[in-house]
């Protein structure tokens, strides 16, 4: 639609950059968040602060618990809407515990089945738990895990649940990612010298996009493969063909497949006890041993419970090697014998969990772990430039010809940068002040995490008034000079509530909270820089209101068509 | 450019784009299903290739001359081959 191929590749980069932008920021920030959910995890919830251990026993411990576990309020509700009336109490389909080397505590998770459905005959319920697995203790369903139940799904679901729009969102937004890098090359062309050039003391338009080729280009592959894996893990989602135009081979081939695997596709309907599972671990572990990788049980389930075509599967965790979980071993539930070991992945699958799990790395190798990190916040950099360069680019044009398209892009920039950051740096603090005991704490901590980010946003378009005369707005020192005061806050609030100051944490090498506490302070340190950065700035630009830098002639790095576009 | 241009132009890159990958995804389960391949490996397969296939025609959709073409091949493309997935199985042998 445009002159040429560049040209229509630049404007699919500007637009969709521009539009989408936002939603990537969300999904890089809270993505590298997540790298450390369960670290994030221990410095919210500090009953939880103790070693991970592995699964605790079925049949001494989690047995009894399991019968605790009852549907979730919120899905009953919904499934009332979709069949009327529930019976008093839903049967359990399966229990299921899943562990990681990075959690202290244990979650439990079970269905049940709604039995009423006639559209649906696979219709069920959730219900969870969280337990210490050091005596068995019931930890309270209130005390929101800020790191893996709110920062991890926002980064894949933006928390918006109505029809899984969130989902959508960010797939399309994964989408534009990969659209950005590859027009991003086709537009740039000298790849290689994106890579060593940054001149932080040219003008703010040059250093801000030597900057955003620099990240853009560094990090290409991780970019690339994050969102393209992001997709594929949900590609269940996006392309639901299992449950559409081949719902009848999907069906049988769950059946072909438990079928070949000896074990029961749906319950038989006569009661049946259950073997020890304890020597079913035991046995499962064995098996591993034997097959050159000995491992830790990640994922235990208990299919059909009580039933007599009641099946056990174990798992084996991912914690040496990217591909996530599997190596199965799969037992007849009454008797406790072997029933099937699940042989190596199928190339296709091999692949498709070599995928997931570099996407979800549940390795253990904390190095690359942060690496993880890098990458993410190395997004933020790319993207967050690329709302810069925009703004830079037009700033003086909307302001001789009274446009205020600069100033509102700037001003959501402000509040997708360091908004977002005041929005979680809110909710850490809010999370450290509440009682302990308070009815309803978790609905409070997600109130303050949104509470804050709307503010931040109001404050954004008030504060970027002087962008509408091609300077810079305000917002974003004083919204710098806030990140400073929450994340010192929440540093100190930690300590006076916990005790867990830095010295402590740090002595006993506690690094889930250390690590969390020092990264606090790293970002604290990092805002103020950037405040005093851009106070000098803006002193500079108000002395020599004139003094306009002039652009020079675009020979390096950026297009021509880039710039004029 | 008018603005209905660039209605239907990014409108042909998003629900072209979505219809023809639909397409290009359940082509490749029903002829791997043709060739016997077990349903999930086809699937699988299918799906790890399609937002590479969506990242193409979406690129296309914005670098292509004609927004008619555009629409023509991914919407009648995409029709196409969900017409003939949805055939395939049902084929007489």
């Amino acid at each position: 639609m445009q002159q040429s191929f560049r040209q229509s590749m630049t404007w699919l980069h500007t637009w969709f950059g521009l539009v989408l932008g936002y939603v990537l920021m969300v999904a890089f920030f809270f993505g590298a968040l997540s790298v450390f959910d369960r670290e994030i995890d221990r410095w919210a919830t500090p009953h939880t602060r103790f070693e991970p251990r592995p699964m605790p026993s079925y049949d001494a411990m989690l047995a009894p618990i399991f019968k605790q576990i009852v549907p979730e309020a919120h899905e009953l509700d919904e499934a009332r809407s979709r069949v009327g009336t529930l019976a008093p109490t839903l049967p359990v389909m399966n229990w299921a515990a899943y562990t990681t080397h990075r959690d202290p505590v244990l979650r439990l998770f079970a269905e049940f089945a709604i039995t009423n459905n006639p559209n649906d005959p696979d219709d069920h319920v959730h219900g969870t738990l969280t337990i210490d697995p050091r005596n068995g203790t019931v930890l309270p369903h209130d005390q929101l895990k800020i790191g893996s139940e709110f920062f991890y799904p926002l980064h894949f679901s933006l928390h918006l649940e109505w029809k899984q729009l969130g989902y959508w969102i960010v797939a399309l937004a994964a989408l534009v990612m990969m659209a950005a890098l590859v027009s991003g090359v086709v537009m740039h062309r000298r790849i290689l010298r994106e890579l060593f050039t940054f001149r932080p003391h040219k003008h703010t338009r040059r250093s801000v996009l030597d900057l955003h080729n620099l990240t853009g280009v560094v990090a290409l592959p991780f970019h690339f493969v994050f969102a393209l894996s992001g997709l594929t893990i949900f590609a269940g989602i996006y392309l639901p063909v299992s449950e559409t135009m081949f719902k009848p081979q999907a069906q049988a081939h769950a059946m072909a497949e438990a079928k070949t695997k000896g074990v029961a596709f749906r319950p038989a309907g006569v009661a049946a006890p259950l073997a020890s599972v304890d020597a079913m671990v035991v046995e499962a572990k064995r098996r591993w041993d034997a097959r050159g990788m000995p491992g830790e049980v990640g994922f235990l389930v208990v299919n059909h419970v009580g039933d007599v075509n009641s099946y056990v599967s174990i798992y084996r965790a991912g914690s040496d090697r990217v591909a996530l979980v599997g190596q199965a071993v799969h037992f007849d539930g009454p008797s406790g014998r072997v029933v099937h070991e699940e042989p190596p992945p199928s190339a296709v699958a091999g692949v498709n969990e070599f995928l997931t799990g570099l996407h979800l790395q549940h390795f253990k190798h904390w190095l690359l772990r942060w690496f993880y990190v890098l990458g993410g916040l190395l997004g933020c950099v790319c993207i967050a430039t690329g709302f810069l360069f925009f703004v830079e680019k037009r700033k003086r044009m909307h302001a001789s010809t009274g446009v205020s398209g600069a100033r509102w892009v700037d001003a959501l920039a402000v509040t997708a940068v360091s908004g977002m950051v005041l929005a979680a740096l809110s909710m850490l603090v809010v999370n450290r002040v509440l009682p302990a005991d308070l009815a309803g704490r978790a609905d409070w901590e997600k109130g303050a995490f949104w509470a804050a980010w709307v503010l931040a946003l109001l404050h954004a378009l008030w504060r970027s008034a002087p962008v509408q005369q091609a300077r810079i707005a305000p917002a974003w020192r004083e919204q710098c000079w806030a990140v400073v005061l929450l994340a010192v806050s929440a540093v100190l609030l930690n300590w006076i509530t916990t005790g867990d100051h830095l010295l402590a944490t740090l002595g006993r090498a506690y690094w889930p909270v250390a690590g969390f506490d020092l990264a606090l302070l790293v970002s604290a340190g990092l805002a103020a820089f950037a405040a005093l950065h851009l106070r000098r700035r803006e002193r500079q630009a108000r002395a020599q209101p004139l003094a306009e830098p002039v652009d020079e002639p675009t020979t390096t790095s950026a297009a021509p068509e880039a710039v004029r576009a | 450019m008018s603005a209905l241009h660039v209605t239907s132009r990014v409108a042909a890159s998003l629900l072209g784009g979505y219809a023809f990958v639909w397409g290009f995804v359940t082509l490749c389960i029903a002829l791997g299903l043709e060739w016997g391949a077990p349903y999930d490996d086809a699937r699988k397969l299918a799906q790890l290739l399609a937002f590479l296939v969506f990242l193409a025609c979406f690129c296309w959709a914005f670098a292509a001359a004609s927004v008619a073409r555009v629409w023509l091949v991914l919407a009648g493309g995409g029709a196409l081959m969900t017409g003939v997935a949805w055939w395939l199985p049902r084929a007489p042998a």
